[in-house]
């Protein structure tokens, strides 16, 4: 009988403790009836006899599973959107980290490359705990709402509200507007960085931009602001109508010119040629950021044509 | 078709008319062990595993009404069917019935035209 008690204390060590009582006895009853009916059979039973019986009822595990299916913290179809916006807030925080790290390794005489990836790995694995842990428990406390919806929303539909069966092109993947919404969010939080940043890294964060370049940046906030809103649209509706793809060539058009009227913009940077001394000259990294600016408006730029010729065919 | 593939389709076949069998059984009050021997009295093989969770499950779903009682020197629970349970079983009959005539008349045809 010692085997059987502990079967049943493992199973019931794998329950909630609600149920840990009453499942334990009836398991209990359960089983006793099973050596019974073995008894008859058999005659006495012995150690090996009763093993047998409880590896045929199954692992402690398995069993306790059975009794009381274990529930996934992320519901099954919150899955693609919960992936989805954790590599968006990582991205946006990994990204982040390296201007951080990058402006403070710049600014400083005495950090090295090793305590640049140092300071580089500690300060993401820090915040992207910090991420991980909100965007999951917002997931797990707003799960129940979210399948409610789903649910409405699967009951309340008409065949005629579906889009038309479009070319392929015409579906937006997920990924993409995952990806917008990470680069509109970083830009704002980058921009925006003073009014958010603590005050003693202050000094060090206004180094990376001129104050220049900072105030044309601000200045196109509301473009970006637009972005996010497009990107959300895009999530609800997930094909490319006319009208969002107008929305699209706009917003990539004005994206474009304010980055090239950025490039043409001096000085772009707010380090000082002292700070950069034995690494580049000031000129040379102010070549560098232009040079890199125009390559970023290629981005836009090619959105912009691929939009108009997919206008066409619509 | 290998055997685990038709293992795994006859265990989706059976998992849904287990239901059907276990209430149908439980007209008369039984004890776990009771309920297992009488279903397999019936033709209907079902580990254990599968088969106390199951009549819990249905306990919660208040289909079964259940009580602890003392016999043979020890203490059981005994299920049986609710009011609910029994309500449910007289539709999900009807419904085993017309599936069950669609789908002889379904496999009787397959079979003639089989050359």
């Amino acid at each position: 009988m010692e085997l059987v008690k502990r079967y049943i204390a493992a199973v019931q060590r794998e329950l909630p403790q609600a149920k840990q009582q009453e499942i334990g006895r009836e398991l209990k009853a359960n089983i006793m009836d099973q050596i019974d009916a073995l008894t008859e059979q058999k005659g006495q039973l012995n150690e090996d006899d009763i093993s047998t019986l409880l590896v045929n009822m199954g692992h402690p595990r398995q069993v306790a599973w059975q009794f009381v299916p274990p529930q996934p913290l992320i519901q099954t179809s919150s899955m693609p959107l919960y992936k989805n916006t954790l590599f968006m807030v990582l991205g946006i925080l990994f990204l982040l980290q390296t201007v951080e790290t990058t402006t403070a390794w710049l600014s400083s005489f005495d950090m090295g490359l090793i305590g640049f990836l140092h300071g580089l790995a500690s300060g993401f694995i820090e915040s992207a705990c910090f991420g991980f842990t909100a965007i999951t428990l917002a997931f797990v406390f707003t799960g129940s709402t979210r399948l409610d919806e789903q649910a409405s929303r699967c009951n309340n539909w008409q065949p005629k509200d579906l889009p038309k069966a479009e070319p392929g092109w015409q579906y937006i993947d997920m990924s993409d507007i995952f990806t917008d919404l990470a680069t509109y969010l970083f830009l704002l939080l980058v921009i925006w960085y003073p009014l958010w940043f603590i005050a003693e890294s202050q000094a060090a964060s206004s180094s990376l931009l001129s104050d220049n370049a900072r105030l044309i940046l601000q200045w196109a906030s509301p473009v970006i602001v637009l972005g996010l809103v497009n990107s959300l649209w895009q999530l609800r509706v997930r094909i490319w109508s006319k009208a969002l793809l107008i929305a699209n060539i706009l917003l990539n058009l004005t994206a474009m010119l304010i980055v090239l009227y950025l490039a043409n913009s001096s000085p772009l940077l707010g380090v000082t040629p002292e700070q950069w001394q034995g690494v580049f000259s000031h000129a040379q990294v102010e070549h560098s950021a232009m040079v890199s600016l125009f390559i970023i408006a290629l981005f836009p730029a090619w959105e912009v044509l691929r939009d108009s010729l997919r206008l066409r065919k619509l | 078709m290998t055997t685990a593939q038709l293992d795994k389709m006859r265990l989706e076949l059976r998992r849904g008319v287990l239901v059907l069998a276990v209430l149908a059984s439980l007209k008369q009050p039984h004890y776990g062990y009771s309920l297992r021997k009488q279903l397999q009295d019936g033709g209907i093989d079902i580990d254990e595993g599968t088969l106390y969770p199951l009549i819990r499950r249905l306990a919660d779903q208040e289909l079964l009404d259940s009580e602890w009682r003392q016999a043979e020197g020890r203490e059981r629970r005994y299920y049986q069917l609710s009011e609910l349970g029994t309500s449910l079983l007289g539709q999900l009959t009807d419904e085993w019935q017309h599936l069950n005539t669609s789908l002889a008349s379904l496999l009787a045809t397959k079979t003639q035209e089989t050359p």
